[in-house]
């Protein structure tokens, strides 16, 4: 089966005005300037098949926004191919679009300062939407969402987790195949979070909608999908499982400990040490040797005097920053 | 048509809403509509200048500030603002023509604004005495060339827009892109200064480049300063020129569109 989503060996550099620096720099600026090409996406290939749903992540400018751009037909790529539902998006721009929803966290694609309902019926003409399958459509969004009350009231009123749900329903109005989202539960509350969840899901079961999602919410990935795709510096660097990276890393335990007195240093065999104030230490395994409490509770009670300690399982979002750092993402 | 007559109907309701907004728009043009009578009454003495009364001056000046919202250029607000911000990004995953999605969009915006501040500067016009009013126009023919001229005016004025939207993708600011259109605008379309009173040699210039079609060609029929015969003709132009500017606009935002960059994240 060929897949929905095939994305080749796509670049795309933007080139920005370099600012001379010194004296007399403002008016240097002004009569030349200077262009730098930024690299924002490095030979990205991947595929996405029907009806999967696949989060895609990495770190702030990494060029999440930007593969997204490009395979909605906003941007057109620098080189490399793409076709998405058979078409190429930034060619055919005006018929691919029938095929995709797209919902950029931060940004509102409703009109403001009218009724959320009158920005549908603008959709529904927009897309030219049949009355009827617009009704079904739209009263299905409602059970899933809970609209009913929201759509008589202008935008501009709406808290920000209300207003989200009026977005999905907003870009999934003309039944796209495929569907954007990219950062979606950005600054929403953990009921919103987990209602925006299961709504994703919902839609993936009752329209076989393939859903890209990019997210810096690992709890998004973990309840959603297993399928990631990581992506740092404009280069893929991880595609698969979501729990094999979890295995990887899972091994490794953070303990924090209270120490009786104060010690200048705290050195365990097969431990590192992550933080260390006065009687207060966090430590946790090295990667190629396994915590075990017996080992663990032998070494420290034999060189130190502890009162109390706590083992943690290493979060998903800790995962990620590890993963960051060893691709070298993080700026320091 | 349905989706374009759609999203100009969103934006004709739109703008409605903002009734303060119209009323000070009206008080503003009343104002300066009796400031540039009596400057003009002072300068002309009297007099006419090529069979340019004082009362179709003044005609001229109410029709200019009745019809204000037609020649001040604006493109859709939204548009400038979503292209600072980067919110045009969804006007791009819309099965729609770019051009025509912002033309109607300007249009329905500056429509409304028009009809929301025309009714009582006309009133005001007509019920002033002769010399410092609005005279009634010169014929029923030219009455209705003149509202002909309207309509022409309207969507020239919506295309010219087009081109601060072009600028504004440019520069990403839409202040500046307005003010540079809006100053050439202004002066070419005789809202400055009414045509009829510029130098000849100038006159016959700027008689044929697209602004005088905003607001002064429409207003020298209804004042009878241009014949119907002539008007007719000027029209004809100016249908021309519509076409062409608009398939100029159109190619433009299509190569800008080529270079987009979306703003942040």
């Amino acid at each position: 089966m060929a897949s929905i989503i095939d994305f080749q060996d796509i670049c795309k550099n933007f080139k920005v005005p370099l600012r001379a620096k010194g004296k007399f720099s403002t008016l240097k600026n002004f009569f030349f300037r200077k262009h730098k090409t930024i690299k924002a996406l490095k030979h990205v290939s991947f595929q996405v098949e029907e009806g999967d749903i696949v989060g895609y992540i990495g770190p702030n400018g990494a060029g999440k926004s930007t593969t997204i751009k490009i395979m909605s037909g906003i941007l057109n790529p620098t080189t490399g191919s793409c076709t998405i539902d058979g078409f190429v998006p930034w060619q055919d721009r005006k018929k691919f679009v029938r095929s995709i929803g797209v919902v950029f966290g931060q940004r509102s694609q409703l009109w403001w300062d009218v009724p959320v309902m009158d920005s549908f019926e603008l959709l529904r003409d927009i897309y030219k939407i049949p009355q009827q399958e617009f009704e079904n459509t739209l009263n299905l969004l409602n059970e899933a969402l809970g609209l009913e009350e929201l759509l008589n009231r202008p935008l501009r009123q709406l808290s920000l987790g209300q207003k989200m749900k009026c977005e999905l329903a907003g870009s999934l109005l003309h039944r796209p195949k495929i569907l954007f989202l990219d950062e979606p539960t950005i600054g929403l509350d953990a009921v919103t979070k987990l209602a925006v969840r299961d709504f994703i899901k919902f839609i993936n079961k009752q329209w076989h909608t393939t859903i890209i999602l990019t997210t810096h919410d690992m709890s998004d990935i973990e309840a959603l999908t297993n399928q990631i795709i990581l992506i740092g510096k404009g280069q893929i660097l991880y595609k698969g499982s979501f729990d094999e990276i979890k295995n990887k890393y899972s091994s490794t335990k953070i303990i924090s400990i209270e120490f009786a007195q104060e010690y200048d240093e705290i050195s365990l065999d097969g431990y590192q040490t992550i933080s260390h104030e006065r009687k207060f230490a966090t430590i946790k395994n090295l990667p190629d040797k396994e915590f075990h409490i017996k080992d663990f509770v032998n070494q420290i009670s034999k060189k130190y005097e502890v009162i109390d300690f706590q083992v943690d399982m290493i979060s998903v979002d800790e995962i990620l920053a590890q993963l960051y750092k060893e691709y070298g993402l993080v700026e320091r | 048509m349905r989706p374009y007559l759609s999203i100009f109907k969103m934006n004709f309701k739109g703008e409605l809403q903002y009734r303060g907004k119209a009323i000070s728009g009206v008080m503003t043009q009343v104002f300066w509509g009796f400031l540039n009578i009596y400057l003009y009454i002072a300068c002309l003495q009297n007099t006419s200048v090529d069979g340019f009364s004082i009362s179709q001056m003044a005609s001229y000046i109410w029709l200019g500030q009745a019809f204000f919202a037609i020649r001040f250029i604006m493109m859709g607000k939204k548009i400038g603002k979503n292209i600072e911000n980067g919110n045009i990004c969804y006007h791009f995953v819309r099965p729609l023509n770019i051009y025509s999605q912002w033309f109607c969009q300007t249009f329905g915006e500056k429509l409304s604004s028009v009809l929301l501040r025309f009714p009582p500067i006309i009133i005001l016009g007509l019920l002033l005495p002769a010399g410092l009013g609005l005279s009634l126009p010169v014929s029923v023919p030219a009455f209705l060339l003149f509202l002909i001229g309207l309509i022409l005016g309207l969507c020239m004025s919506v295309t010219i827009s087009m081109f601060a939207v072009y600028l504004t993708f440019k520069t990403l600011s839409k202040r500046g892109s307005s003010s540079i259109v809006n100053t050439i605008t202004g002066l070419f379309s005789g809202m400055v200064i009414p045509l009829p009173l510029m130098p000849q040699a100038i006159q016959n210039v700027v008689n044929y480049l697209p602004f005088r079609f905003i607001t002064d060609l429409p207003f020298r029929i209804y004042i009878g300063n241009v014949g119907i015969t002539e008007g007719a003709i000027f029209l004809a132009i100016g249908f021309a020129w519509l076409i062409v500017l608009i398939i100029i606009g159109k190619l433009l935002i299509r190569s800008a569109l080529k270079k987009t960059v979306i703003q942040g994240g």
